[in-house]
Order: C-alpha cells, then structure tokens, then sequence
C-alpha cells in the first residue's frame, strides 16, 4: 500500500489554512473550483487565478517529489488520502472476485486522529455526513452506505451522531448479469469522490479522489475482518413476532413539545439497559437534550423532547437504538421505524400583516429613518397615524359620507367669493371633524376600559342607534330634496344662528360627516384602529384624531388654498338641480341601514322604521308649511307620529329572538358558508383543513361589497373549493364579544377582517378591499 | 406593546436564569443588547418597525469562508439592506477557542471580503446565540417588524462546503425576506441550518 498520495486540493489548503497564523489569514488558496464570479470582483478574480495558477503548479511539483500522482490524472491513482485530521482508504472486499451474483462490497475506512469525528447520515445539530461518488465501470452499481452504529458526540450545548476513532463506511456493491470486462482485463477499475466533514471544536471540509484496481478473477479478502466488524456495527431491525409482523413501534406526540417513544421487539440481552437513541431523521429532536427513559416490559420507552426550530414533520421516524457503552465504535443496534402518532405542532400561530399596512409600516420605516430612535413605540405610533390619515383620506369617497362631503361642496360654492370666509369655514368643518372622532373614540376608550367588549363600528350593532341614523339620513335627503328648509319650521333664533353663523354651520357639517362616516372601515383604518388597542390613551386619541384629519383634509385644502377653490365650479343654476340629485344617495343610504336594521330587529322591525319614518317626513312637511295650514296639519303630524312612536318603537329597537344569519340574499351563490364558532377555525385547521374566515357585519359597506364581488367570484369560489378550504363566516352585525375577542387576537377591532388559517402555518390577514387576484394567490399558497 | 415588552424582558430573564428557553419561530424574537465591533451597545428592540437578519458567524469556519469568499454571503446582506432590511452579523465564539477573532479583526476581515451588515455584534459570552438556539456557522434567523421570529435556519438548501454548490442552492434568507416584504408568509420558516458548532463557552 502506498503511503502517501497527494490529497484532494481542498482538502490540503483548508487543512493548512485552519492552522495558519491569525496574521496571514488574509490570502488563502481557496476557490480555485469555484467560478462564480460578480462583475465587481472581476479585476480581484483575475489576480486570484494568477496566484491559484502558481500554488497549483507549487504543489503538483510537490506531489512529484513523494512519488505519485494526483488520482484525477493518472489510471494508477491511489487508494489512500491523507491529511493532517484523518487516513482515509478505500477498501474492496470481494471474496469470490468480481461477478455477477456474487458478493462485493467497497468502503471507505477513516481513522481519525484523537479528538477528530466525521458524521453519520444525520449528523445532529451541525456538520455534514460524508458523502461518497463512484465511478464504476458499467454493469457495477453502488448503493446507499450502509451506515454503523454512530455515537452521540456532545459539544457543549449542541450534540452531534458521527465517528471518532477508526470506521469502515461500508457499500454494497450488486454485478449485473450485463458485467463483461473484456476477455483480457485482469481488473476492474474503482474510482472514488468522497467529501468528508471532520470537526473537533474546529471544522474542516475535505475531499479526496480514490482509485483502486479490482482484482476480477481472483479474491479480494485482505479486509475481511473490517468488513465484518461493519457488518457486526449494522443496525439490524428489531424482531419480528411470532407470526412475521414487526410490532408497532410509536412516537406519540405529547404536550406539543415531546415525542413518547415505545419500541417492541428489541432482544431480551437488552433489557433493562440504558440506550442511546439516534434519528435517521434530521431536524426533529432536540438533539442535545436530556431524556428519560424506561423499560416496561419487553417494550423501551423513553420521552424525547422536540427540536424548538423543528423543521420536519415526517410520518415515521426511523430511529438507532444500541446500548449505551464507554468506547468503541464497533456495537450492535437495531432499527425501528417509528410510526408517529398525533399532529404535529404547528408554529405558534402569527397573524402577518396585510400588503397595505406593510406598506404603510415600510413608508414609514423610510421616513423615521433620520433621526428618531425613540424606538419601537414612536415608529409604531407613527405609522399608526399615517395609515390613519390615510384612511381618513379615503373616507370622503365611501358611499356613506359622498353625500354629506357634496353638501359642503354645494355650500363651498355659495361662498366661492369669499377667500377669508373659505378658510374660517374650512376650519371650522376641520374642528368639527376631528372633535367628533376624538368624541368617539374617547367614548370607545372609555367603553374599554370600562371592560366592554367594543371594536370600531360599534355603535352601528345597537338598533337605537341605527334608526336614528337613518332618521338623520331621511331629514338630510327631504332636506336637499327641496321637501322643507330648515329656516321654516326650525326655532328663529337656530335658523338665524346658522344664517348668521356660518362658522357653527361648518363645525355642524364636520359633525353629520363623522356621524355618517363611522360605519365605513376603510383601508388603513382597520389596522390603525386594531392598533388603538394597544397604544396608551394619549396616543390611541391622536389616531383618532388624524383620522379625523384625513377625513376633512381635502376640504381644509380646499378652503385654504384659493387655486383649488378656483378650480370648482362657478355657482348657479346648476347647483339646485345638484342638491336634489345628492338626494338620492342619502335615500340609498337610508335604504341600506333599514335593511342593517331588518338583520338586527327582523323584517318587523324594519317595517316598523319605514312607517316612523314616513311619519317623521310628514311631521317636517307639516312643519314646514305656512299660517293655518302649518298649525293644523303639524298638530296632526305630530298626533299621529307620537302614536306611531308608542306603537311601533319597540319593535325597532327589539332584538330578534332568533339569530339569523346574516348571509346575502337568496340567489347569491354562498353556499357552503358555515358559520363561525370560538375555536371552530382552529379545529377544522387541526384536521389538516384550510380555513377561510369571513368577518363581515351587515352594516359594513365595505364588507357587503367585497361579499357580493370578490367573495361571489366565481374563480375564487372554484380555487376555494379545489383547495377544500372551509368557509367560515363571523358576523358581527349584533354585538359578539367571541368576535371582538378573535378580531383582537388578529390586531383588528373592526370589520371586514378576512382571514386564512393554514395547517403549520401561520394565518394570514388579507387587504380589506379585497381583490380577485389577491384572493387567489393565496388560495395558491394553501 | 406592553405585553410585548414584557414578554421579552421575561424571556430575556429566563434564558438569563439558564432556562435555555429556544426561539421559536411565530414567538416573538428574544431582545437582546450587544456591543458592536466599535463597543456601540446595539438591541434588537432598536429596529422594531423593519424586518431584522440575524446571522450567526464565525470567519475561522469553512462553511462561513465558503459563503464570504464566494461573495454569497456579502450579496445577500446587500441585496437585503438595500431593501431597508438590518443586518446584524452575531459572532458567539467563545475568547478562548482558536477561532476568536477581536473585534477589530473580524470587521476587517469582513470589510475585506466586501460585507456591510447593518453591524457586527460580539457575543463572546454566547447567550444571545443560546437565547435563539444557534447551533451553526452560519445560522440565520428573520424577525418582522412586530418583533416576532417568522425564520430560523440555514443560509441556503444545499448543506455542503463547496462553493460550487451556491449557484445550486435556493438562499432561504433572500427567498424568505422576498416573501416576508411582499406581506407574505414564509413557504419556508424553518430550514435545516448547517455548518461548524458555534464555539460557545462551556458554562462554568
């Protein structure tokens, strides 16, 4: 055997390279393989490779001086690589010579220096196995290694399965009936491309090339005992029962964190034993931890505990078991496949955060980059309120506060001729804006705190509340419809207030806006909102208030900036005919919250709304009349009106008994909608189910639409059901503190929230406009 | 935010009472406050609001060199910083081991291989790297700007010490931030990582 041959270029420059001095670090021959190149490094490249050029010539005259050459170049390689950590040899075994049927086994011996380990299959919590790359000649094919017993090999907190010591790496070998070397050939050749880890405290990667020539004809048996001694180091599986079948072994997953081993089937010589256990499965347990484990019986058991970063869920888990001893690495084993029991735990749960918001979060990251280390709280509180005066922004184009926004334009240009006016009165409207949402969300705080269970839009889940909404909208919609002035039946000295106080009219006009704003959970709000939860009440109100300040910018620009007033429409004759067509939005609007109505109080109490509000629209015309008229016809009006009042009121603000599900109307195509239980999410999911929740109220416009478009798609409706997610539908049209609680869990307190829950996987929040595209991308995702 | 904080400064107490308590991936992310190679103290908490790269490093292992000297590694942190993601390079070997490099050392050895982390931490001690779980050179892990660990793992999916491999391999940390900055979830949160042991101290 030679002794020395010249090992792989890897393998000596990283040997020698760990044990260089700290100081010449700087240059080591690596990389001559690695080709990879940046067009920036080129230059550097380049002079690299003149340096690689000159080492390598370096060392192939080297090699020359111990008398044998590199296995990649000649024919007569060698079968031993050397370098400073280990001797490794590439062995044959072949006591009938080469031939079909006929045993043949090759292998890779290491002896490692004192200290110095390589890896088995799964070699723990770092290093890697070795790895082995033949070329044979045709009709010989090599199979997998047939790996040893390994050891476990602590490292301080980490623990790794491999060999120290001497191994033999053995690999089966089978000769098709195909083998034909040629009449003359004598032996058959054997190459060899093994990498190997070998670690102490330091690594070092090394490769090495191996060529050894067979003997075809005659025996090749000089390492019979090593191989032998590999076979004896094979773990063989655990015993079959009387009747063939190998006995179930397990792992039951316990607590979440755990695996309950019980194996059956290891010999009698065994029992009572302390054993060490090793996975063939990488990435599961917590390789490094302390165990416990006993014998009940014939059956070993043991708890295991599981890796905190685990990245695998298989479904059986081979596993090694031999007997715990001192020292050498030759020691019998046996094999069990565990089959596993129970779900895996998924990672914990993690809502991710919706483009929208991310992009909001990620605007606002750029922009707190100068210099605000305040932290954490003063970048959240920030882009809490940029989303917020966003959402603000939006608000004026929801269909709810449209209207009332075209009632101040209407007003705007009655004093289209007044700069100062324009801005006394833009600020005003501003005032009254942000006064009323900082009204509310005080009152929300306030409710909270108080320990009710309240999200955004709340007010819109008590009857009372709604119909006197729509009562507003009815008067708003009369009003602009020319049906009655307010100057003709309001008190003299209100209806000269507002005449001669056009400053309280506009702080008045901020109020309805925020009044009829409230329902409408725009983008950015959601989130913003979610997030007044968390913040203190200082900083939860100035998110209040920049909505509000999104909400009335565009008029307060408007109104402070002559160039947009100028931009507007000339008053005229045209602005009548304007004022009457925005009634009918408000009359739509009074339309949709009799309807919110009817999901909360039935169809009699919505019924009973229309008739209250035909009354009141009587009591205003009758008010509005003149002389005699007006004192007769009021007092019947409002006669009749009280009447109505005690007879029909109860019903409107009654909740219906019966909870009835607040699905669309008939005909739409939403079948298959369950509806939404605590914890019933979380259960379909652990039966390996995506789950599509749907968190809507009836009074949520943007709910409604998204429902009627998005969620009625049938594109979506068919990804949804190819992927065999459940529907589940949370509405929030009456007030559920199991909602408001699952909203929180999510960072909302409002409405739309739509939500996915995957197995192992955190959920993820979708935009609340939700688009077709968005919707199915993730569908592709499940 | 409260609960938040308090949650870490419980965390961080148990890991400090020895309790050992790994991250886990959906959990928030254990703060921490180390000093960089200038002996600037640096928290994890100050970059709440961004996504975070922690990345356990060590120059003295092959499988760093295979990923420095590539110029994988240094593209990465570019490619992630670029984006307004921080980079924080954690080096937990131990003063003792052979393959400590002082803190000077081992910027310039960064520098020279053209990587510019957001910084590079010392953890001499080894808590930080045992409050996470870091088991290898390199081991990288993503927190989200809610301060939660949303990955934890290796640099890429080909475990070996070639360089000829990276073209090979998909880089979970680019494929993960990607998705992470898209709003996404991570198709994969939690890799196999791969390399040299971290050097840690032997506790005393």
């Amino acid at each position: 055997m030679q002794a020395i041959a010249a090992p792989a270029p890897v393998a000596q420059h990283n040997g020698a390279h760990d044990e260089m001095p700290r100081g010449r670090r700087n240059q080591p021959p690596r990389d001559r393989s690695h080709t990879a190149t940046m067009p920036y490094r080129l230059l550097h490249r380049l002079a690299f490779a003149l340096l690689l050029i000159a080492i390598s010539a370096y060392w192939t005259s080297a090699s020359a001086q111990f008398g044998s050459k590199s296995a990649a170049t000649t024919a007569a390689g060698s079968s031993v690589v050397t370098t400073p950590y280990v001797r490794a040899e590439l062995l044959a075994h072949a006591p009938q010579g080469v031939a079909p049927g006929q045993p043949l086994w090759l292998g890779l011996q290491i002896t490692h220096q004192p200290e110095w380990h390589t890896y088995w299959k799964n070699p723990g919590d770092s290093g890697l196995p070795t790895d082995l790359a033949w070329t044979l000649p045709p009709g010989l094919d090599a199979g997998d290694i047939a790996w040893p017993v390994p050891r476990k090999i602590p490292i301080g907190t980490l623990a790794n399965y491999g060999y120290e010591g001497t191994v033999l790496l053995p690999v089966p070998v089978t000769v098709a009936s195909t083998f034909a070397p040629g009449p003359l050939a004598q032996e058959a050749t054997i190459r060899l491309r093994a990498s190997w880890l070998v670690c102490r405290k330091e690594c070092i990667p090394e490769e090495g090339e191996f060529t050894l020539q067979l003997p075809i004809k005659s025996t090749t048996a000089l390492h019979a005992a090593a191989f032998d001694a590999a076979a004896k180091a094979q773990p063989r599986p655990v015993m079959a029962g009387t009747n063939g079948i190998i006995p179930d072994s397990q792992a039951q997953i316990v607590d979440g964190n755990a695996l309950q081993v019980s194996v059956q089937g290891l010999p009698t010589a065994l029992r009572g034993k302390t054993l060490d256990l090793f996975p063939e499965t990488g990435e599961v347990i917590d390789n490094a931890a302390q165990w416990s484990q006993s014998w009940k019986g014939s059956v070993w058991t043991a708890r295991i505990p599981l890796a905190a970063q685990r990245s695998n869920s298989p479904s059986v888990m081979p596993v090694v078991l031999a007997v715990q001893d001192g020292g050498h690495n030759a020691r019998e084993g046996y094999r069990a496949e565990l089959k596993v029991l129970g779900t895996w735990p998924a990672a914990a749960s993690m809502a991710t955060v919706s483009p929208a918001l991310e992009a909001a979060l990620k605007a606002n990251a750029a922009n707190a980059a100068v210099p605000a280390p305040t932290g954490a709280s003063a970048l959240t509180l920030a882009a809490a309120l940029l989303g917020a005066l966003l959402g603000g922004l939006l608000l004026n184009l929801m269909p709810c506060v449209f209207p009332v926004l075209a009632i101040k334009v209407v007003g705007f240009t009655q004093h289209a001729q007044n700069r100062r006016a324009h801005r006394i009165s833009g600020l005003a409207y501003t005032a009254g804006v942000v006064l009323s949402f900082l009204a509310l969300g005080a009152l929300m705080l306030g409710l909270r705190a108080a320990g009710e269970a309240v999200g955004w839009g709340f007010q819109l889940q008590s009857p009372a509340v709604v119909a006197g909404l729509a009562a507003l909208f009815t008067l708003i919609a009369l009003n602009l419809a020319g049906v009655f002035e307010f100057g003709h039946f309001l008190p003299s000295s209100v209806a000269s207030l507002q005449a001669r106080h056009p400053v309280a009219d506009s702080f008045l006009t901020g109020v309805l806006a925020v009044a009829v704003a409230s329902p409408c959970t725009a983008p950015f709000m959601g989130a913003s909102l979610g997030l007044t939860a968390t913040l203190p009440a200082a900083q939860a109100l100035a998110v209040f208030a920049a909505l509000g300040l999104g909400l009335a910018l565009p008029y307060l620009a408007a109104s402070l900036v002559p160039a947009i007033a100028r931009a507007l429409p000339r008053p005229g004759a045209w602005m009548d005919t304007f004022r009457k067509l925005m009634a009918f939005p408000m009359l739509a609007t009074v339309v949709w919250l009799v309807w919110v109505l009817g999901q909360q109080s039935g169809i009699d109490g919505a019924g009973a709304l229309l008739i209250l509000l035909v009354g009141m629209a009587l009591v205003v015309w009758a008010l509005s009349l003149a002389g005699r008229a007006r004192i007769w016809m009021g007092s019947v009006a409002v006669a009749a009106m009280a009447l109505m009042l005690w007879a029909f009121a109860p019903h409107v603000t009654r909740v219906a008994a019966e909870p009835s599900v607040a699905v669309a109307p008939a005909g739409s195509p939403v079948a298959g909608w369950q509806p939404w239980a605590p914890g019933a999410a979380e259960d379909i999911v652990a039966s390996g189910r995506p789950v599509f929740v749907d968190f809507t109220a009836a009074w949520c416009v943007t709910c409604q639409y998204n429902k009627k478009t998005t969620l009625a798609n049938a594109d979506v409706l068919a990804d949804l059901q190819a992927k065999n997610v459940a529907l589940l539908r949370a509405d929030w049209t009456r007030r559920d503190p199991a909602i408001t609680a699952a909203l929180a869990a999510l960072g909302r307190s409002g409405v739309p929230v739509y939500v996915f829950y995957r197995p192992g996987k955190p959920p993820v929040v979708l935009t609340e406009i939700l688009t077709v595209d968005e919707v199915r991308s993730t569908i592709a995702t499940l | 935010m409260k609960l938040l904080r308090r949650t870490l400064i419980a965390t961080a107490a148990l890991v400090a009472l020895g309790a050992q308590a790994a991250a886990t991936v959906g959990q928030p992310a254990p703060d921490f406050a180390l000093k960089d190679t200038a002996g600037k103290t640096v928290r994890l908490s100050d970059f709440k609001g961004k996504h975070v790269v922690l990345e356990w490093t060590n120059p003295g292992c092959p499988f760093v060199k295979k990923h420095y000297d590539s110029g994988n590694m240094p593209a990465t942190q570019k490619d992630a910083t670029s984006q307004g993601v921080v980079w924080l390079s954690i080096n937990s070997t131990e003063k003792a081991s052979g393959d400590y490099l002082e803190p000077a050392k081992l910027m310039a050895w960064k520098t020279e291989r053209k990587s510019a982390p957001t910084a590079v931490l010392m953890d001499e001690e080894g808590t930080v790297g045992k409050s996470y779980g870091a088991r290898t050179t390199p081991h990288l892990y993503i927190v989200n700007p809610q301060g939660q660990l949303i990955y934890a793992g290796g640099i890429d999916s080909i475990p070996s010490a070639r360089a000829s491999d990276i073209e090979k391999a998909t880089n979970y940390v680019k494929v993960g931030l990607a998705e992470a900055l898209a709003g996404k979830p991570l198709s994969a949160a939690t890799t196999q990582p791969y390399g040299c042991s971290i050097k840690y101290k032997s506790p005393a």
